[in-house]
């Protein structure tokens, strides 16, 4: 792994004191260029805009622990599923307003974060085996989920339809700009934290911590409060994306709640976009969000020369994979990093 | 340049019984700073004594012999195949430091070979291994080459979409040119073979035999061949192998070709034993993982026997905790494993 | 260095770009409902078929897909729906990769492009969400294929389901095993189950383990197992023949109840009867030809194309002759998805979902599949003439052997498994 520590970029270790407000800029910027999307796009397009800032708030949390904190998690899924879990578990059983909930399930992740991450570290693994722990402890609550009672076994959990649209329980019309609203929302702040993290001194000490874990003890950093709390962070910002998941779509059951694919997801976009950047999680969800809708659009309505292809199922998802492995080969940094060391080196 | 993470003090473990486990490439461990003496001999006696007090409470609970020596024979037999699978993984792993998720992808190809060489050509199933081991061979050797080296030296994560990629891709393209029918191979003279009082079939005790033949091979060749000795000096420090002249992309590449050619040997041997769909090598991914763990990254010989003893766990899991899923028994043995002993049974912290 | 750059860039832009864009046809604009309104002779009538064309269960995906494909056909070859001017019907496809998400995003895009009911989709999970989108939409969702009771429990009123629930199944399964046992001179006395621990294994389980036990059989023991991890059945077996159970119940899928079969085969307990309730595998053909004489008399209790019926029999022929493929009886469940929308459609004389909702709720259409009355639907959306009939494997074949109305041939019981 070294030569891997050595790929990343360490120039977000040392922000100058106006860069960090430049980027707050930006996002501000955005935000408000942002807002009157969802009054110009299709439903269906909405709805692949919503998809897209979920996976950005997933990516935007695996990034922390991952990205600034060098600790390679492949079991976000448990953070996302503990607050989508939580969030229902609470709206269904005992009415609870899914914000409640939210915050609930950003405490409970945040817990469980903590927990793993004192076992792992106390028990001193890096690399690949401690991804391989995060992903055993991510399937393990997938197994007991499946088998406990107490959230209903393998079914899951519907959202109940309720009869007048609320803000107070996150449920719209469908194809209502609100929830575009919402997730933005989500998003912005979600970014927004992980600026203002970078500046704080937690954010130099993980940093700090990634790039030397040696010579950040040696000056005095508390190692492993400093890791144990970026993996709190972390995880509290993917479970909002699981909160917010479950409300929009209704339902959610112990294999889209904990499984492999979900872990997946919070990383592809970091990795797309540049793991260990800001912009790098937003710009790979931008990216991934369509692209599997893109490839199946294509393939329905496929330009005369490639007709054949027509109706041949699986073909999108090969498209996909095959854009994947291409991106990841030819933009080791991700897309905005290699955009930034591109303007790094003129 | 930073140091490799490979070097650190010498914390005292077994002795290597492995092959690769002289130091392996990636250190589990950030460096300890205390040190234990342990006899060589002492983690596999307590694997063992675990696996006799599970065999024992799996008796009182379920009250009958048969049932529970079923349940070791299936248990050692299914175990042996998992092992035979997760054999190329640690290879991939030990050297190259690739989780390679694209192992069950591999496996399926070759399932697919066993499945046209006997229901087109009407071949012994296991002569099937005649083309399945040398196509997956060259299938791996054009992939590391074309398409991991780009990655060598990149952040994990690169490698595993990268892997995850190749999955996608293998599976889909599997399912493009042979339809989602599930298909089947038979093995002609497939019978029923009674065994220390349970029961099993031909297929799988001939799986479970070629296994350790296999092992056994990949053992000498890891051994006692220039080219296993290559092998293992790049998987302790490629850049001192470098140094004294070993071309490090060339053992790179026919590493993982060795992994994949394992998994080919694997699909051929576990044709007869299960239904053939595009995703049927999934199945095994996450199981070979566990197991590779266990045995220790790079070690083959650990891969067997860990792939025995996560077949008993599965097997007497099922008849302990006979409501949950046995999935839940062997990833708790994997949490175990990676807290007090990430190096596998076998491996040695360096 | 330079051009990987550029090539990736070159990658990643149009993409972005695409995503702005919109990726989906514009479709009709407005809130709420596809855009059917009424439909003149000439216009095309879109419904929408959501299946898992992908992933591990694409094999009855697709084939359902071509089942509502071909109902399509003959409809329009019919002349199209007769009160609405001849208009024609138009069947969008889709894949709902076996993903709840994907199936609600696609669903959603569907109801965009104009369908004006939807039919699908096989995975009880991917089967809630699209009701979810269907009743937030106002349109008609016909599932052809789900299990789950859950789905229609939940006071939604745009979703119809024409297989017998879980509950029926498990139910009937029962009762058909007290009353053939009985018959046979060799009633059920203490009936094993091996179960998947899914939501579907868990409430077959469950529901037949009440109704077994109210008929005075004794039940057990009951082992579950993970579908999709499990690779040998040896010990479970031996659990069983251990347990001097003489009926073994299985509820799982195909890829299992293969498993089963050789495990059966191999470890030779001595049971009366497999008995299978909606087992996804004891019915088909191709496990008779995969587990051989293995799977010689194994019984499942499953709703399952009525062999009996001139239509079917034609139908499975049609199926045969285009797609060189056995038909499974979830193709012929989307078929008849596709005839009660068409059948709808011409009572509503109207495309607009909410109206035709109406209608639907309205059907009495005879079936393709083998029930125990026509297709009607309860307040809930439950298909009330629904209910398993028992096959058997024989020399080979799947046959159906009761009730009588559809029995093709007499079951055999005991079916002299273990000998």
């Amino acid at each position: 792994m070294s030569a891997a520590t050595q790929e990343r970029s360490t120039e977000e270790a040392v922000l100058p004191r106006p860069a960090w407000g430049r980027h707050l800029i930006v996002l501000a910027v955005l935000t408000v260029l942002l807002i009157p999307l969802p009054l110009i796009l299709p439903p269906a397009t909405q709805a692949v805009a919503v998809r897209v800032l979920i996976f950005a708030i997933m990516a935007v949390g695996w990034n922390i622990m991952s990205g600034f904190g060098g600790m390679f998690s492949f079991g976000h899924a448990a953070y996302f599923g503990l607050g989508a879990y939580t969030s229902v578990w609470l709206l269904v059983n005992h009415g609870v307003s899914p914000w409640i909930g939210m915050v609930a399930g950003m405490v409970v992740a945040a817990l469980f974060g903590v927990a793993v991450g004192f076992l792992a570290l106390r028990y001193r693994l890096k690399g690949a085996y401690f991804a391989l722990s995060t992903f055993a402890f991510a399937e393990m609550l997938r197994l007991l989920a499946i088998n406990s009672d107490f959230v209903n076994r393998a079914v899951g959990y519907n959202v109940p339809l309720r009869r007048e649209f609320s803000l107070a329980f996150m449920q719209f019309a469908p194809g209502a700009p609100e929830y575009f609203w919402m997730a933005l929302g989500l998003t912005v702040v979600a970014i927004a934290v992980s600026i203002l993290f970078l500046r704080s001194k937690l954010g130099r000490f993980t940093v700090a911590v990634r790039d030397d874990e040696e010579a950040a003890a040696a000056v005095g950093v508390p190692v492993m409060r400093t890791k144990i709390l970026t993996i709190a962070l972390s995880a509290a910002i993917t479970s909002v994306a699981g909160a917010f998941y479950t409300q929009y779509y209704f339902f959610i059951d112990p294999e889209g709640a904990f499984g492999p694919s979900v872990s997946i997801q919070a990383i592809l976009p970091a990795v797309i976009g540049g793991v260990g950047t800001i912009w790098g999680p937003a710009i790979g969800a931008l990216v991934l969000g369509p692209l599997n809708d893109i490839t199946a659009t294509l393939l329905r309505n496929p330009p005369a020369a490639l007709s054949f292809l027509q109706g041949r199922a699986g073909l999108d998802v090969i498209v996909y994979a095959l854009l994947l492995i291409l991106i990841v080969l030819l933009l080791p940094q991700g897309v905005y990093g290699a955009i930034r060391e591109r303007v790094r080196r003129r | 340049m930073s140091l490799p993470e490979r070097s650190g003090p010498p914390d005292a473990g077994p002795a290597p019984v492995g092959e690769l486990g002289d130091s392996t490439a990636e250190s589990p461990r950030s460096p300890v700073r205390t040190t234990r003496r342990r006899p060589s001999w002492a983690l596999p006696a307590i694997a063992v004594g675990v696996v006799v007090v599970a065999v024992l409470l799996a008796y009182l609970r379920s009250g009958s012999t048969d049932v529970v020596s079923q349940a070791v024979v299936t248990g050692i037999l299914v175990g042996g195949v998992y092992g035979l699978v997760a054999m190329g993984l640690t290879l991939i792993f030990g050297v190259l430091d690739i989780v390679n998720f694209a192992h069950g992808a591999f496996l399926t190809v070759a399932l697919y070979i066993t499945v046209v060489m006997v229901n087109r050509f009407g071949v012994y199933p296991m002569l099937a291994l005649v083309v399945a081991v040398p196509v997956m061979f060259l299938l791996g050797a054009a992939i590391q080459r074309f398409v991991l080296a780009g990655a060598i030296g990149k952040p994990l994560e690169n490698q595993l979409l990268i892997t995850l990629g190749l999955a996608l891709l293998i599976d889909n393209l599997l399912l493009l040119f042979f339809g989602p029918n599930p298909q089947s191979v038979k093995l002609p003279g497939d019978t029923a073979v009674p065994i220390f009082g349970a029961v099993t079939t031909v297929s799988r005790l001939l799986a479970f035999g070629v296994a350790l033949v296999l092992a056994a091979l990949l053992y000498v060749l890891l051994r006692r061949t220039r080219l296993g000795t290559a092998i293992r000096a790049v998987a302790a420090n490629d850049s001192g192998a470098q140094l004294v002249g070993i071309d490090t992309r060339r053992i790179y590449m026919t590493t993982f070709a060795i992994g994949t050619a394992c998994a080919g040997a694997a699909g051929v041997l576990v044709a007869p034993l299960v239904t053939i769909e595009p995703t049927t090598g999934e199945l095994f991914n996450i199981i070979a993982f566990v197991v590779v763990v266990l045995g220790g990254m790079g070690n083959v010989v650990g891969a067997l026997v860990g792939g025995v003893l996560i077949g008993l766990t599965e097997q007497l899991g099922a008849l302990l905790l006979p409501g949950q899923s046995p999935l839940l028994a062997i990833f708790l043995v994997f949490v175990l494993v990676l807290l007090f002993r990430p190096q596998g049974l076998f491996g040695r912290t360096s | 260095m330079r051009k990987n750059w550029i090539v990736g860039l070159a990658l990643a832009a149009p993409l972005a770009l695409a995503a702005c864009g919109g990726s989906a046809p514009p479709g009709t604009p407005g809130a709420g409902g596809g855009g059917g309104g009424t439909a003149g002779s000439g216009q095309t009538i879109k419904i929408a078929s959501l299946h898992p064309l992908s992933g591990s269960s694409a094999a009855d995906g697709q084939q359902m897909d071509n089942g509502a494909k071909l109902a399509v056909e003959a409809i329009n070859n019919a002349g199209g729906i007769a009160s609405m001017g001849g208009a024609k019907l138009e069947l969008l496809s889709a894949d709902s990769k076996g993903a709840p998400e994907t199936g609600q995003s696609e669903a959603q895009r569907l109801v965009q492009e104009g369908a004006v009911a939807i039919i699908g989709t096989y995975q009880s999970a991917v089967s809630q969400n699209v009701a979810a989108v269907a009743e937030r939409n106002k349109v008609p969702f016909v599932i052809d294929v789900s299990s789950a009771d859950a789905i229609l429990s939940q006071g939604y009123q745009y979703t119809f389901r024409l297989q017998p629930s879980g509950t029926v199944l498990a139910d009937q399964g029962a009762q058909y095993l007290s009353d053939v046992s009985k018959a046979a001179g060799k009633p059920a006395k203490k009936v094993a189950i091996l179960h998947e621990q899914g939501p579907f294994g868990t409430a077959i389980k469950d529901t037949f383990t009440k109704k077994a036990q109210s008929l005075g059989m004794e039940v057990g023991p009951v082992a579950s197992y993970d579908p999709a991890k499990v690779s040998d059945f040896t010990t479970q077996v031996t659990e069983v023949k251990a347990s001097g159970a003489d009926v073994l119940m299985v509820a799982g899928y195909y890829r299992d109840g293969v498993l089963v079969a050789k495990a059966v085969d191999t470890v030779k307990p001595t049971l009366n009867a497999v008995w299978g309730v909606a087992n996804g595998a004891f019915d088909l053909p191709q496990f008779a030809a995969e587990a051989g004489k293995a799977g010689e008399g194994f019984f499942d209790a499953n709703y399952h194309l009525n062999g009996k019926n001139p239509q079917t029999q034609a139908l499975m022929k049609t199926y045969q002759d285009k797609y060189n493929d056995q038909i499974r009886t979830g193709a012929v469940l989307s078929y008849d998805a596709v005839r009660v929308i068409a059948d709808s459609l011409n009572r509503a004389k109207s495309a607009d979902p909410t109206t035709l909702r109406g209608a639907i709720a309205q059907t009495n259409l005879e079936s393709l599949v083998a029930q125990k009355g026509p297709i009607t639907f309860s307040s809930t959306g439950e298909n009330q003439g629904a209910a398993p009939i028992l096959m058997q494997v024989q020399g080979g074949k799947v046959v159906q052997t009761y009730p009588q109305d559809f029995a093709e041939t007499m079951y055999r019981y005991p079916a002299t498994t273990g000998q």
